[in-house]
């Protein structure tokens, strides 16, 4: 029979091989092994990806790591012709006598915020600039989670507080939303805040250390608690439930809807 | 046995279709998922990283193992605790009173009270969990690279027996 012959020959081949214990032990704890094997395999895999996973999301989420906000195009080291001045947490920019005063709610990392910017800046500039408009600019730690490290939200309200005192608050609040870093990544730190400060021209020695001491984290905190209490900020949601949200605008203790994109002129034009 | 084979196929292809899309889209948008792992407010900020960075590339390695039917039981046994781990996660905000969204597919975060969807996101988690409840129990299914190995080794065993 071809079979046994060759299984003859087989185990002749093993014999003179010398291989034959050892091989049939091996074969025999074969399948078990094999599972074994696998099985560390798969945990090793297991592994592998979540320590990639974690240096692959340092490496994104610092992007803001290293670099410089962007102090815009045109740096203006001149102080704006009209008056800006912090009120305790709050930055009131324009003309004492000014026909609306708006009040605006907003988070640095808040990118509803920034839209709102990117659309309205212009608008609000150009009222405030020829004296109709007055703006309050409530900057709050509402997403100061919302940053890894947590703690971005706070830091820049901080700052912005800084750069009233130090005269530069226009221009250091549009380079903020400008340059806003992404939520759940680093955020800006302390350093590169003051940075962007003396980039935009601030020389006040007093800036940095405000910045990088938090000096202001008390009244921030302190705006924040009272904006969340206040009864006519809590706007409705589509679903029904009711909070406080950024941005949100008011005037004389209204919210403003900016549904509209003339909601400004109209605000302007009912209180002339 | 052979329509039990089939059926362990289907459900690994379906376990595959969930860690695979979960995965890919929590990897394109890590910042997002920071956010919803945050949310549930359970870790400190630092596990809070580990767990946004090191989570959306063990679901896409789950799903590549499964679908390939390597290690199918050890894939099987560590799905079923990260689905366990999420049920819980997402039956403590539902009894802590936290309005998020469970970022199971993307998303995830602060939402409005009205927006939670606590029940349906359990529902189906547990629907994902039978998936590797089944493959847990039954791992032996059609075309797997368990199978190929296993098969080799039979026939190894085999010419062993004869000789």
């Amino acid at each position: 029979m071809g079979g046994a012959e060759r299984n003859a020959r087989k185990k002749r081949q093993a014999q003179t091989t010398g291989r034959s214990p050892a091989v049939a032990a091996a074969r025999k704890s074969g399948p078990d092994r094999k599972k074994v094997v696998v099985g560390v395999v798969v945990v090793v895999v297991l592994a592998v990806a979540v320590v990639g996973g974690v240096l692959i999301y340092n490496n994104q989420k610092n992007a803001t790591e290293g670099e410089n906000i962007n102090a815009g195009t045109t740096p203006s080291a001149t102080a704006p012709d009209y008056p800006v001045e912090r009120d305790g947490g709050i930055v009131v920019v324009g003309q004492s006598d000014a026909k609306v005063t708006l009040e605006v709610y907003e988070d640095f990392l808040c990118p509803a915020c920034r839209q709102f910017e990117e659309t309205y800046a212009g608008d609000i500039e150009k009222y405030v600039g020829d004296g109709t408009v007055r703006v309050r600019y409530h900057m709050l730690p509402m997403l100061n989670e919302r940053s890894d490290p947590p703690g971005y939200s706070m830091d820049s309200a901080n700052a912005g507080l800084c750069a009233a005192d130090a005269g530069q608050f226009p221009a250091y609040h549009k380079s903020l939303f400008g340059d806003q870093p992404e939520e759940g990544s680093r955020g800006w730190d302390d350093q590169q805040l003051a940075k962007l400060g003396t980039d935009l021209g601030i020389t006040d020695p007093n800036f940095t250390s405000c910045v990088t001491s938090g000096k202001y984290d008390g009244l921030v905190q302190k705006n924040f608690d009272e904006v969340k209490a206040a009864p006519y900020l809590q706007q409705e949601f589509p679903d029904g439930s009711k909070g406080f949200g950024t941005p949100t605008l008011a005037v004389d203790e209204k919210v403003v809807d900016t549904a509209k994109a003339d909601w400004l002129d109209q605000l302007v034009r009912s209180a002339a | 046995m052979r329509a039990l084979d089939l059926i362990g196929l289907l459900v690994r292809v379906g376990l595959a279709a969930v860690w695979l899309v979960s995965g890919a889209i929590k990897v394109s948008d890590l910042n997002q998922t920071y956010i919803a792992v945050q949310a549930y407010d359970l870790l400190p900020a630092g596990a809070v990283s580990v767990v946004a960075a090191g989570l959306p590339f063990l679901e896409l390695v789950l799903g590549v193992l499964v679908l390939t039917g390597l290690g199918t039981r050890v894939v099987a046994i560590v799905s079923g605790i990260v689905l366990l781990a999420f049920i819980g996660g997402v039956a403590q905000s539902w009894a802590r009173g936290l309005t998020i969204d469970c970022g199971c597919f993307g998303g995830g975060g602060q939402v409005t009270a009205g927006e939670t969807r606590y029940p349906q996101e359990i529902a189906r988690d547990i629907g994902f969990l039978l998936l590797a409840v089944w493959l847990t129990v039954r791992p032996r299914s059609k075309w797997s690279l368990d199978g190929w190995l296993t098969v080799r080794e039979v026939e190894t065993v085999d010419t062993q027996g004869r000789t």
